[in-house]
């Protein structure tokens, strides 16, 4: 299954989607060297904003990863008032739709906590790297400690660069 | 003539610069290649996520070739 964030995210953008990427895109954004295989974003868990997610993915055959049966992606009124998050696996790959980020907040504190990165598809939030250090420490997951070794370096990195390979 | 020093960097030494903050000092001794973050730190972030999607897409190449060859 592909994985293309680059297409996902122009495609929520198209449809003025209120989002903020987090996880292991944003720390590529940010300067990590490792490779992340979902794309996560914070999202404004309004009706009108899940509308416009789902209109950003319906020809992508969207459905909820995570259900026992591969429920495709319908949303209803109903549904959109008890959603928490929307974990999606699309033609595109993986978007998992957070309505809240551990360590930081929901989509008003993640969002005060982003920076605007020009893409050549349009401008993102991303979250910051202090937030991005925070989330990451919160989580407390073994699999974060490598991202987060490169995260606090990129935060103290030198004005100069070093020589050599470090290895 | 090329000194120990010199030498030790070609065979790739990294030498860390003075003003690095702790962060870049304990990533560097936990072993991983600061050359790696100094490069992607010099693209910018479009670049940054090309780069990403490249090694991604090689990576899941890889990936499907050892699914499909595990079920043959």
């Amino acid at each position: 299954m592909p994985q293309d964030d680059k297409a996902l995210l122009a495609r929520l953008r198209e449809r003025q989607a209120e989002f903020v990427v987090g996880g292991g895109v944003a720390c590529v954004l940010s300067g990590a060297p490792l490779v992340t295989y979902d794309l996560d974003i914070c999202i404004r868990l309004t009706p009108e904003n899940l509308c416009r997610i789902q209109a950003a993915v319906k020809d992508l055959h969207p459905f909820h990863r995570l259900s026992s049966n591969q429920l495709p992606l319908e949303l209803t009124d109903q549904l959109c008032g008890r959603l928490k998050n929307l974990f999606l696996q699309t033609d595109l790959g993986k978007l998992d739709c957070l309505g809240e980020i551990t360590g930081i907040g929901g989509y008003d504190k993640v969002a005060a906590r982003s920076d605007v990165m020009p893409l050549s598809f349009g401008a993102c939030r991303v979250l910051s790297l202090d937030a991005l250090i925070e989330a990451k420490e919160s989580a407390g997951k073994d699999k974060d400690l490598g991202a987060l070794r490169f995260l606090r370096a990129i935060k103290d990195k030198p004005k100069t660069e070093g020589r050599g390979r470090s290895e | 003539m090329i000194d120990e020093r010199e030498l030790e960097r070609i065979n790739g030494l990294y030498i860390c610069p003075p003003d690095a903050g702790p962060g870049w000092r304990e990533a560097m001794a936990s072993g991983i290649d600061m050359s790696l973050i100094e490069s992607a730190l010099a693209q910018t972030p479009e670049q940054r996520l090309d780069e990403h999607q490249q090694v991604l897409d090689f990576a899941l190449e890889i990936q499907g070739k050892l699914t499909s060859d595990a079920a043959r």
